[in-house]
């Protein structure tokens, strides 16, 4: 039986199964609670029915991109994880980097070949380690937190909450690790047969540029044509355009 | 009873069962491997673990710290609890929550904008559950495929394309900040292509060279490389 085998077979996917179906009765949970709290505090029925018909409609079509990135994810991690770790806690961009990163820790990387048992389960717990801080420190302060923001009015709690160096410094991290691993690609093909010797591997850099310029054809789509609906499947395409010339080249390698 | 009482006993109950669900998921997903690794043969190795976290594992805590301090005042308590057992929050559940905000006009920080996050980012995240379940039963018979020698190529590569969409996304959006630490890293592993297989380490000064730009922007803009 490969590492795949058992990577797809019944028990793991009863066991992911079994988390994503108890996240799913959390939600039934507040939805109704929130249902009943909304009616007894004034809000009209038609109202509350209009909030969840619009979000039913626009989650489907954010979702399907989402199931891209489970296929993306399952020749390295198999069906079951992904599916688990993109229904109830991650997002496409942040599982990718903690598993390659992760891998990266054992000496292995997503590449399939190097895929074994030990390290998928290495893998999962430390992609599980690294993205469970959001909702420990929920846990722990989401009421004290929320408190502070009790005295000031609806207005300059939006502000308060949307200003700030804060979401800059976060897309400085994310541009940190994407000129880490950008900078680690074109390394690889100058210099390592020999410095300057651009004998490398230059399949990653072909990936990462026919990636970016699909993104960019999205973006232009978005912004220009006025498509807003591709928004949710620019990363899963892109992905998989950069992926497909990965196949292109290796059929004529 | 008065709404502002309703209110007020609907929101504390709310953190009870926000704090519960949210340490009963923790402790669902830390497990997961472990039970994971009973069937498949292999349990994780804790030492492997423990050092892959110190070495990456920090920056999350930093990067969670920050979405956790920026997006809970934006969700309230119900929508945050939610948003964050249910991921996808920056792709999908902040948009949705947003929308219905607009739709109805509720602003945030009020009684009505606590119930209209929640009743958005439950919703949404059923919607992804029910989506992504029909599509994984339908990739059941694509398996051989997927694991075919022919795709093996595009599987290698699949961190390469992520990070050139998000390139772009986030390049064009923050040239200025982008440029420094791309220049380092390219030279740093030109010179150095053993440090290849430590990629993530080297975000660290990447990252912290990035904030340094950004943060001095941030005080003074800088206009020579307006993006």
């Amino acid at each position: 039986m490969s590492v795949f085998d058992l990577l797809n077979s019944a028990p793991v996917y009863v066991v992911c199964g079994s988390i994503i179906g108890f996240v799913a009765l959390i939600c039934i949970i507040f939805i109704v609670r929130a249902y009943r709290a909304g009616l007894a505090i004034g809000m009209e029925r038609a109202k509350l029915n209009r909030v969840i018909s619009s979000c039913i409609a626009f989650s489907v079509v954010p979702s399907i991109g989402i199931l891209l990135g489970v296929i993306a994810l399952s020749g390295s991690l198999g069906i079951p994880w992904p599916w688990l770790r993109l229904s109830v806690i991650g997002a496409l961009h942040y599982e990718t980097q903690v598993a390659e990163a992760a891998a990266e820790q054992l000496g292995a990387s997503l590449n399939p070949s190097e895929m074994t048992a030990q390290v998928f389960s290495t893998v999962a717990l430390l992609m599980s380690l690294c993205i469970v801080w959001e909702i420990i420190l929920s846990a722990l302060f989401n009421k004290s937190y929320l408190k502070k923001f009790k005295t000031g009015n609806s207005v300059s709690l939006e502000k308060k909450s949307k200003s700030g160096f804060a979401d800059t410094a976060m897309a400085s991290m994310f541009i940190g690790l994407i000129s880490a691993y950008t900078g680690s690609y074109v390394g690889q093909f100058v210099s390592s047969g020999g410095l300057f010797s651009f004998k490398g591997d230059w399949i990653p850099l072909i990936v990462v540029t026919v990636s970016a310029l699909t993104m960019c054809l999205f973006t232009w789509l978005e912004k220009s044509k006025k498509q807003a609906w591709l928004e949710g499947f620019s990363v899963a395409i892109s992905m998989f355009a950069g992926m497909t010339a990965a196949v292109i080249i290796g059929l004529f390698r | 009873m008065e709404k502002n009482e309703i209110f007020e006993r609907y929101n504390d109950r709310t953190h009870v069962l926000g704090r519960l669900f949210s340490l009963i998921t923790v402790v669902f997903l830390l497990a997961s491997p472990f039970v994971i690794g009973v069937f498949i043969g292999a349990m994780p190795d804790i030492a492997a673990a423990m050092k892959g976290f110190v070495a990456v594992g920090i920056v999350w805590l930093v990067v969670s710290v920050v979405e956790f301090l920026v997006y809970t005042p934006m969700l309230g308590a119900g929508g945050s609890y939610l948003g964050f057992i249910t991921g996808n929050l920056i792709n999908m559940k902040m948009p949705c929550a947003d929308n219905a905000r607009d739709m109805t006009g509720a602003k945030v920080g009020t009684p009505e904008n606590e119930i209209i996050s929640t009743l958005a980012i439950a919703t949404s995240a059923l919607v992804t559950v029910a989506v992504l379940s029909a599509g994984v039963l339908l990739l059941q018979p694509l398996r051989p495929v997927l694991q075919s020698e022919v795709l093996r190529p595009a599987f290698a590569n699949v961190v390469a394309a992520l990070f050139g969409s998000l390139a772009y996304k986030y390049f064009s959006h923050h040239l200025k900040i982008a440029v420094f630490p791309l220049i380092l890293m390219v030279v740093l592993f030109v010179f150095l292509p053993s440090l290849a297989s430590s990629a993530s380490i080297m975000m660290i000064p990447a990252g912290g060279l990035a904030i340094l730009v950004a943060w001095l922007d941030f005080r003074k803009p800088i206009s020579k490389f307006h993006s």
